[in-house]
């Protein structure tokens, strides 16, 4: 029975030591303030769209659209085929052609984009956005927790 | 000198001058042609290596980017969701990468940022780059200084240089972009800036191509021309009064020669006149008294002497100068037992002429190794000297005595003396002082030259004192060594050479 016992302490013991040192490992050993300094220059002024694609080989649709993004807003849908942005034709496209596209289009943010939404055409023209001060301070709140340790504090607006 | 023989010897080093004046003239032009080349061709050389390194450099950051890109997106495929261990496993190929951020198309918010480690950090300046990917976007800071270590071995890479151990031609370095890009000629060399491209257009290669013509110092070819060509025309110089020198003292000789001709065939003639009118008288007049006949006899004997002891001076001088004959008899002498026999011998005959004579022998003197003949020559030349060139004063003194080191014969008189400028050169060949009195008293020019010849074949020297008016004293120095100790007679000693 005792043995049992120091047994399964050592299994508690060794469990704990691993999953510390596996923590450890993915520890950021930036201090935190340069942490969030460089991901707030990184992000601030950046310009993002919102969806997710998905190859349809060939061409593109949207596979998701992020909550509150500008594609949110300017009504892009799950399922709408991608027929041209900025005037290419994106009928035969890969995700990187289209990622071409959107770094063409990066400093204006404009995109004209013709979908296919129910065998019905339709042109969506759209101005891609910068980040959110609420993304990225959740951004820097993520990073900090897992990185650092350091628990989320309230999201300020 | 003639002035036929001054043109004769100028002409020649006049036209050796021109040819190497236009010589060093057409060097010194080829050396400053050589130099414009040279300064092209490094200038030219500088741009060029300047530029293609800068090209290549630019390639290998463009690769460096590229294959960083590349390698992102073969991660994503193979993990589903990117972690922050495989941004950090990406960072970790890509040592250049000093942070990244990783925001996913699907959900902004979940983006995964790393940085690299604390130790890692520089406070070097941070460029900013991003490229999309098929499930978002990474964008990443980096040190260019980093990303630029990459370059190092293009820098090693010479353009244009085929062979390896070739010596590199231009030194490549990494600047800061400056204002200015393009040449620049330096005090050593060339130089040649030329921008990176973005994103690195903050920096520059910079090509130096050092070129010993960009120094004004003794290893550029233009001055080394210009000092051999003076050096060239110094030495022109040099040789021509070296020429000119021999020259004058040529002549000095042919003037003495002349002279000699002239005073020994006057010489020969006059004794050989009285020889002629004695042997005349006597032959022809019966009438003589013996008185008269035995004067006759006597001055026709005193010619006779008078003429062999200067055909002996001659034929002795002519002798040692060629050193052609058999060298000198050493036997084992006496010195006090010569200079008295000497004295002995010509006693009556310095006497005859109303001289005293006053002779101071030391005992002590040992037995030396000598030329019987050519010493008493000597000292006889000597004697005959004080006897010809006499003054008021009829003194003759000959002291014989030793130094530690030598053997010293003097010989005295109270003549006429010689003048301080003639005494360096009265041992010359044919010189006789030039003054009034000698012109009256008969000579060839060689006693002197002979005593002196005579001591140096006996490695000893002659010394000459005197004093116009009051009178000379000639002192032989015989290096001193007895008779035993020296076993084999020395060679005929090296004679000064006049001609």
């Amino acid at each position: 029975m005792r043995f049992r016992t120091c047994q399964i302490v050592v299994a508690i013991v060794s469990l704990l030591a691993v999953s510390a040192q596996a923590q450890e490992k993915r520890k950021c050993t930036t201090p935190p303030a340069e942490c969030e300094r460089i991901i707030r220059q990184m992000l601030s002024g950046r310009r993002y769209l919102g969806v997710q694609l998905q190859e349809l080989n060939p061409g593109l649709s949207v596979k998701s659209v992020v909550e509150d993004s500008p594609a949110d807003r300017y009504d892009l849908r799950p399922g709408d085929r991608l027929m041209a942005v900025n005037g290419k034709s994106t009928r035969d496209a890969t995700i990187q052609d289209f990622k071409q596209i959107l770094g063409q289009a990066k400093e204006t943010g404009r995109l004209w984009i013709i979908v296919q939404r129910g065998g019905i055409l339709k042109k969506i023209e759209l101005r891609m956005e910068p980040y959110t001060k609420a993304q990225i301070d959740k951004i820097v709140a993520q990073h900090m927790a897992e990185a650092h340790n350091i628990a989320a504090a309230p999201a300020q607006r | 000198m003639r002035r036929s023989d001054r043109v004769s010897v100028l002409v020649p080093l006049l036209i050796m001058s021109i040819g190497l004046g236009v010589l060093a003239w057409r060097s010194y032009e080829l050396s400053a042609r050589l130099e414009d080349g040279v300064n092209t061709l490094a200038s030219q050389y500088a741009g060029y290596a300047a530029d293609i390194t800068a090209r290549r450099t630019d390639s290998v950051v463009r690769n460096a980017i590229f294959e960083a890109s590349e390698e992102w997106q073969q991660i994503e495929r193979r993990t589903a969701v990117p972690t922050s261990a495989s941004l950090e496993q990406w960072m970790k190929s890509n040592e250049w990468i000093s942070s990244a951020i990783y925001v996913p198309d699907v959900d902004p918010t979940h983006s995964i940022f790393v940085s690299e480690p604390v130790g890692r950090h520089t406070n070097g300046t941070r460029l900013t780059r991003e490229f999309y990917t098929s499930s978002g976007l990474v964008r990443y800071s980096y040190d260019p200084d980093r990303l630029l270590e990459r370059v190092q071995p293009v820098l090693h890479q010479q353009p244009l240089m085929q062979r390896a151990e070739t010596q590199p031609q231009a030194q490549l370095a990494i600047v800061p972009a400056p204002s200015k890009h393009g040449d620049a000629r330096l005090t050593d060399g060339f130089a040649y800036t030329a921008p990176l491209a973005p994103p690195l257009s903050g920096y520059a290669i910079r090509a130096f191509v050092r070129t010993a013509y960009g120094s004004s110092g003794w290893e550029n070819a233009r001055y080394i021309s210009v000092w051999v060509s003076v050096l060239a025309l110094a030495l022109t110089a040099l040789g021509a009064y070296l020429a000119l020198h021999g020259l004058k003292r040529e002549a000095e000789t042919m003037k003495l020669r002349g002279a000699l001709i002239a005073n020994v065939s006057h010489e020969l003639r006059t004794p050989l006149s009285m020889i002629r009118l004695g042997a005349e008288t006597l032959k022809r007049s019966s009438k003589l008294t013996e008185k008269q006949r035995a004067e006759i006899e006597d001055a026709v004997l005193r010619e006779v002497l008078h003429l062999s002891h200067m055909v002996e001076n001659v034929l002795d001088v002519a002798r040692i100068q060629n050193r052609s004959t058999k060298a000198l008899a050493f036997t084992p002498v006496y010195p006090r037992e010569l200079v008295t026999s000497l004295v002995s011998t010509y006693e009556s005959w310095i006497t005859s002429r109303g001289f005293e004579i006053s002779l101071q022998i030391e005992e002590a003197v040992e037995e030396q190794l000598w030329d019987r003949d050519a010493v008493s020559r000597a000292v006889l030349n000597l004697i005959d000297n004080a006897v010809k060139y006499c003054g008021d004063t009829k003194f003759l003194g000959i002291t014989l005595r030793q130094s530690p080191e030598h053997v010293i014969i003097d010989v005295q008189d109270r003549g006429i003396g010689i003048a301080a400028a003639d005494l360096p050169r009265i041992f010359d060949p044919y010189y006789r002082a030039q003054f009034s009195d000698t012109q009256t008293r008969r000579g060839a020019g060689l006693g002197l030259t002979l005593v002196q010849q005579i001591m140096v074949s006996h490695g000893g020297r002659v010394e000459a004192e005197s004093t116009p008016g009051t009178g000379s004293t000639f002192r032989l120095l015989f290096p001193r060594g007895s008779a035993s100790s020296l076993q084999t007679a020395p060679a005929l000693a090296e004679a000064p050479q006049p001609f």
